[in-house]
């Protein structure tokens, strides 16, 4: 999922970086002490889960845990995923630095997009319900990422169906697995701390 | 209390989650791609793998010259691998395009290209079938050495390019999480500072 570098044009490039800088900005205005050692956690997570590789697939697709990012932090995903593709940039060559921004908004984009739709649904009462919330948030963040990747090569050469296609595609496995993975992060984290998963909407911050 | 239960639990999962990770066949994980190449006679042949490992099928191969200028187009085959006749002695710079956004290349360089060719003149002339023993010159020797050289060098090059496939080592890995947590207390060195400062202000 990470783009190569020398694959995009400038536009895109700056587009990327300029919308990756603002979700930055606000999820730097969301942070605080407290939550620095989960934000630190996380991207932790989110640095060596690329390295889990998949075999399914016709090409080399590995987890990217954007979900559990987005649901746990909100905002502060994008930071957090920054951090993690700027060292896996630095240290395994997986995308590059001057394609940070771009990878950064595909990442973290849908790990926002999917707080905002199932973060209520996961902190709900109801089991079902919250672990039915819980698997959709990891499935639909690796979808779109999958989206996102694809628009973003939308500008190079390459047509938008046939490529998002084939991303997703690739990606089946991987939703699915995320989101079992997110389904057994959430109901363990219900039952050992349950206001990590509602903790952003308890403050109101 | 709270605060610590939580670093606990995150740094519990954390170790998990690495263990998981170190448990797995390192070497066949990573997400790149990279494409080889080498001359052997007058053809180029050309090798593409994602860093796991696992050939590039179907992917698309150009080929430019020194003024980036393309000369050809092709795609990989089953293996992954694709071959051409040298288009123009000049450096070569040799793209791959595997979809999704990956992409790599590999220039050969335009002395390795006429060496190759020169070698491969050399072992059709009419000299180098007769008895050794009868003449060789300063030049014939030399060539004959640097062309059984390519032949006993090639797997070596082959292996080199292999090893440059592979995926992050597990010193790399730990440095990284270490890195993020190092940020991590930098992030929250400063941020206490703030708050003892506020604290301050309050009690005077």
């Amino acid at each position: 999922m990470h783009i190569s570098e020398g694959v995009m044009s400038a536009p895109v490039l700056i587009t990327g970086a300029a919308l990756a800088a603002a979700g930055i900005s606000v999820g730097l205005k969301k942070m605080d002490s407290d939550k620095i050692p989960e934000v630190a956690v996380l991207s932790s997570v989110f640095f060596v889960a690329s390295l889990i590789h998949v075999p399914i697939g016709p090409s080399s697709v590995h987890l990217i845990i954007n979900g559990i990012n987005g649901l746990l932090l909100g905002w502060l995903c994008f930071p957090s995923i920054l951090v993690a593709l700027t060292l896996q940039a630095i240290l395994f060559q997986f995308g590059g630095i001057t394609v940070l921004g771009v990878n950064t908004v595909n990442m973290a984009l849908p790990g926002v997009i999917c707080y905002y739709l199932f973060g209520r649904l996961v902190s709900r009462e109801r089991r079902i319900v919250s672990l039915v919330a819980a698997f959709s948030c990891g499935f639909f963040a690796v979808l779109f990422s999958g989206i996102l990747v694809a628009l973003s090569l939308v500008f190079t050469e390459e047509s938008f169906m046939p490529v998002a296609k084939l991303i997703v595609l690739a990606h089946m496995p991987v939703m699915i697995i995320e989101g079992i993975i997110t389904l057994f992060c959430v109901a363990f984290l219900k039952r050992v701390k349950p206001e990590l998963l509602g903790g952003i909407y308890g403050k109101g911050s | 209390m709270e605060k610590v239960r939580r670093i606990q639990i995150s740094l519990l999962i954390l170790f998990v989650a690495s263990l998981f990770v170190i448990s797995i066949d390192l070497p066949a994980l990573a997400h790149k791609v990279t494409i080889f190449a080498w001359v052997e006679g007058d053809t180029i042949f050309t090798e593409s793998k994602f860093s796991g490992g696992k050939r590039a099928i179907n992917a698309q191969i150009l080929v430019f010259d020194s003024q980036g200028k393309q000369l050809l187009e092709g795609e990989t085959d089953r293996k992954g691998e694709f071959s051409f006749k040298i288009p123009r002695i000049t450096d070569l710079r040799i793209v791959l395009n595997a979809a999704m956004g990956h992409k790599a290349e590999w220039t050969i360089p335009e002395s390795e290209i006429k060496q190759a060719i020169g070698a491969a003149e050399n072992k059709g002339a009419p000299g180098s079938s007769q008895p050794i023993a009868v003449s060789l010159n300063k030049e014939e020797i030399k060539k004959l050495i640097e062309d059984s050289l390519d032949r006993k060098l090639r797997p070596i090059v082959r292996m080199m390019a292999e090893s440059q496939s592979k995926g992050p080592s597990v010193t790399e890995i730990i440095g990284g999480i270490g890195y993020i947590f190092g940020l991590m207390g930098v992030a929250l060195y400063f941020m206490s500072r703030g708050k003892k400062k506020n604290r301050e202000n309050c009690n005077d």
